[in-house]
């Protein structure tokens, strides 16, 4: 049973086209001839990070306007919804179909806003008596959007399905529904992706899926790094290695399609055997994806890496007068590393020479930024990565093989030399 | 007999006829309860974390399908509930995903499908309030050459409601969780946004599941029927590495009833060779000398099989007359394959362990001149000391022994780590004497049956202007005792 169009707006708006001979009256008083155009189409523009554009298209009946003191009043009001009045547009598209209305002339002379009511009056010229095809977008408040991945590694870890759902929370107290077809609704678009054609029901929450990648390459990483990350086991000064997949938002790794909102990400992994029933998709972990830009990388940290052992101890600390209080200090951190896994990995080490700095006794945090060098003794392989290093952040990259047959891991020792010049 | 619980709604998915608007509840017309074909739990025991997979087997036709989910009095996560098409997934696609308002614990998906007939769903969410932990059991043999070692996982049923016939997986691992499970299910999904903290003791309270009850066989080929038939071999669980972590997998299922715990054997292993020590380090183990069994998680152990997860270690000894001594217990953290067990057994009564200071005395001692940047050295002999000076710098000499004595009946291995913070010089002539870090020393001694050890070093430590590092240098020097 079709409804009654009437029951479309039981919490929203009102759209009326009156004659002009009605204007002008007080705003309290305001008789009104109604006829109420149905809404032909409603668009939902989700692209805005924190503002929901809402554009309708009505075909609006208009009156021949013979002098412009009479002309067309559209009156558009809302309650209990939280349109911002300021944003409210309306434009004219064009005749709407039909032999009558061609060639037909709109034009909008003034808008009125009546006092104490939510509702503006435009005032509306039209050549001809006919229909018009108008569309009126406003700024609607408490329709929002958040989004959310669910990411589905293969099991060997090298690329992964990414799947991107956009969800609408409808707390406008509006409801949007086609009023020819009770599966469509409002077309909805979050500025990328899919296009959705769905009814929004009041209070509702609804959840699409945006985007599909497929074979999305997969960066694993292991990464130490006691300023951020601290201790597993301080008293056995064993350091936390957080494992992140790293996901590249390109074209080249299978992305690039826009950037990646913020949103949490949740990462399962699928069984050896697909087929395998009792081996199905595991979850790995969740975390935050932050808002990641074109070429950009997001980094998602899914839990620890018990497996990889890293022992984190100072094993030197010297220090050299230069003049009065004025010192150098050479610093030499150890690291005893073993992996237990059974591939080979790398290990990234990371130091925060400040957090290093305040480690050194009697000196402490100075509130100075730190001026460091590298001495040659260090034997971390590579030497330092100089593109993801910064003035006080140093990266290295650790090769370590696996494990052997018998679980025995390599125990490898290793050390930065630092020299911390001009503290005091 | 199956417990009936009139208290709660079931878990229910309703599988709605085509109609218009099959998003809303309001508009259902007919619903059909589709039987559930099995569950499996995944739990994971760093978080309160289950992960549910259920299979389903649904009646399409051919257009717009209403499935409508739904729970009551159960800690669901609604954002993470999922499904998943196992058949016909080219001809069912899912529109939405709708959540009612007015109805916290319940979703509804619409599914467009393109033929009549049936197909296997899969869905999977998130619960919480049940958990499972490790525990191991160590028992040595009398002369502690080699132990049995037995490790457990005990899987407990919090939920309020009881498990019949589900297949469990056990995650070992620390994930990263952003929002705590039990947090997400007490709210409705508009305010998965706006989240407010539940106190732990509430979580725990009253969570009922009914969608763990199983009326139907598991699918799991063989293993139901045998179970069914009172299978009198105790289940091996299988233990596979998946990523970070390790699943171990329960065959077969498993019936918990609420509020109870099951346990069962994951490892076996007899006759494990291990070592004892006695470890002095303050910042580990306090300051005591504690006794540690010492082993490896590997093959040559006759263990390695798995990581060993976070747990309990009870440790007992062979008492050589038929019986058990209850030696320690102690909390564990994961161990990897190949990496090495150190169980602390806490003071032995029959090792004495001093620290006997044996003589001090000052040196080195310079002076400055009030109101003058003049230093001089007290005791080089061929100085007038001025009268009105004051002492800038000294060194302090204290010389030490390290008394063990050991009642045993076996020799022993003494590992002793000291710090001393400041400028030191360790001064000593003990064999294999090393800088554990730059302000520890590390030396180890053994101490034959029935005798004691004196290790003897000194600590030179300058102070005041004389200190001019904070590390220790060892020096190799014999230490007299006059």
């Amino acid at each position: 049973m079709r409804k009654h169009p009437l029951s479309l707006f039981s919490a929203g708006f009102a759209l009326i086209a009156t004659a002009g001979l009605l204007w002008p009256v007080a705003a309290s008083a305001r008789i009104k001839l109604i006829t109420l155009p149905l809404r032909e189409r409603v668009e939902i523009q989700l692209d805005h990070p924190n503002a929901t554009l809402v554009e309708e298209e009505r075909v609006v009946p208009l009156v021949k306007t013979i002098r412009a003191e009479e002309p067309n009043q559209v009156d558009f009001s809302w309650a209990n919804t939280a349109i911002d009045p300021e944003t409210i547009v309306f434009r004219v598209i064009g005749p709407a179909e039909g032999g009558r209305n061609a060639g037909m002339d709109v034009k909008v002379l003034s808008v009125s806003y009546p006092p104490n009511e939510q509702a503006l009056v435009w005032q509306v010229a039209a050549s001809q008596s006919g229909a018009a095809r108008v569309r009126i977008s406003y700024i609607l408040g408490n329709l929002s959007k958040s989004f959310n991945y669910r990411a589905v590694a293969a099991n060997d870890e090298q690329t992964l399905m990414l799947s991107q759902y956009m969800r609408l929370q409808n707390f406008a107290n509006e409801e949007f529904l086609s009023n020819f077809d009770a599966d469509k609704g409002a077309n909805l678009w979050a500025g990328w992706g899919r296009k959705f054609t769905r009814p929004v029901g009041i209070n509702e929450t609804k959840e699409m899926l945006v985007e599909k990648f497929a074979r999305v390459p997969v960066r694993k990483t292991y990464t130490c790094n006691p300023a951020e990350f601290d201790y597993l086991d301080r008293p056995q000064n064993k350091l936390r290695v957080p494992m992140h997949y790293v996901l590249k938002n390109d074209k080249a790794n299978n992305l690039g399609a826009g950037p990646l909102p913020f949103g949490k990400v949740r990462i399962f992994i699928e069984p050896k055997d697909p087929k395998d029933l009792a081996m199905s998709a595991t979850f790995l972990g969740e975390d935050w994806g932050r808002f990641t830009p074109l070429d950009d990388e997001m980094k998602l940290y899914l839990g620890v890496a018990q497996d990889i052992v890293v022992t984190r101890t100072i094993d030197k600390s010297d220090r050299r007068r230069v003049a009065g209080n004025l010192y150098d200090h050479e610093v030499v951190i150890k690291y005893e590393i073993e992996n237990f896994k059974d591939k080979p990995v790398v290990l990234d080490i990371q130091e925060n020479l400040r957090y290093v700095r305040r480690e050194i006794p009697n000196v402490g945090d100075t509130g100075r930024d730190v001026q460091w060098k590298i001495l040659p003794a260090t034997d971390l392989e590579g030497g330092v990565d100089k593109e993801k290093s910064t003035f006080e952040d140093v990266l290295f990259h650790i090769p370590l093989p696996a494990r052997d047959t018998s679980g025995k891991a390599e125990k490898r020792v290793r050390k930065l030399h630092i020299l911390f010049h001009n503290e005091w | 007999m199956k417990r009936q619980s009139a208290a709660f709604l079931m878990t229910a998915l309703l599988l709605v006829a085509a109609a218009p608007r099959l998003a809303t509840a309001r508009n259902v017309d007919l619903s059909t309860v589709p039987r559930r074909d099995t569950v499996q739990l995944t739990i994971y025991n760093s978080e309160d974390l289950t992960l549910v997979r259920e299979m389903r087997t649904l009646t399409f036709k051919k257009g717009l399908n209403g499935l409508q989910f739904s729970w009551a009095n159960t800690l669901i996560d609604p954002s993470s509930v999922e499904i998943r098409f196992l058949s016909h997934a080219d001809t069912l696609d899912l529109l939405d995903t709708t959540y009612p308002h007015d109805k916290p614990q319940m979703l509804s998906w619409n599914v467009v499908s393109e033929f009549d007939g049936d197909a296997v769903v899969e869905i999977t969410y998130f619960t919480s309030g049940i958990t499972w932990s490790a525990d191991y059991l160590l028992t040595s043999d009398a002369d502690e050459k080699t132990l049995s070692f037995e490790g457990f996982v005990r899987v407990t049923n919090n939920s309020g409601e009881d498990y019949e016939q589900a297949q469990v997986r056990l995650v070992v691992g620390t994930i990263n969780l952003v929002e705590k499970i039990a947090q997400l299910a007490r709210i409705r999904m508009d305010q998965v946004a706006q989240l407010e903290s539940s106190k732990r003791e509430e979580l725990r309270r009253s969570v009922a599941r009914d969608a763990m009850r199983m009326p139907q066989p598991s699918m799991s080929p063989g293993v139901t029927g045998s179970f069914a038939m009172a299978a009198p071999e105790e289940k091996k669980i299988i233990k596979e590495g998946l990523s970070e972590y390790f699943i171990f997998r329960i065959p077969g299922t498993e019936t918990i009833p609420n509020g109870w715990s099951k346990r069962l054997r994951a490892i076996d292993a007899k006759q494990v060779p291990f070592k004892v020590q006695y470890r002095y380090r303050p910042a580990q183990y306090g300051d005591q000398l504690v006794r540690m069994y010492l082993f490896t998680n590997d093959v040559p152990s006759r263990l390695g099989s798995a990581p060993l997860p976070d747990g309990v270690i009870r440790v007992f000894r062979l008492n050589g007359r038929d019986g058990l001594s209850y030696l320690a217990q102690q909390d564990t953290k994961y161990i990897p394959i190949g990496d090495k067990v150190e169980v602390n057994l806490g003071p032995d009564p029959e090792v004495i362990f001093e620290l006997i200071k044996l003589r001090a005395y000052r040196d080195n001692i310079w002076m400055q001149v009030h109101g003058a940047n003049v230093f001089r050295r007290v005791d080089d002999g061929a100085v007038d000391i001025e009268v009105n000076s004051s002492v800038t710098g000294w060194d302090d000499h204290e010389v030490f022994t390290q008394r063990i004595r050991n009642y045993t009946a076996k020799p022993i291995e003494v590992e002793v780590r000291r710090s001393f913070s400041g400028h030191v010089d360790f001064r000593s002539s003990l064999p294999g004497v090393k800088l554990f870090d730059f302000q520890t020393v590390e030396f180890t001694t053994p101490v034959a049956a029935g005798k004691k050890a004196d290790c003897l070093f000194e600590i030179l430590r300058h102070q005041g202007r004389n200190s001019k590092q904070n590390n220790i240098t060892l020096v190799n020097a014999e230490i007299f005792i006059p």
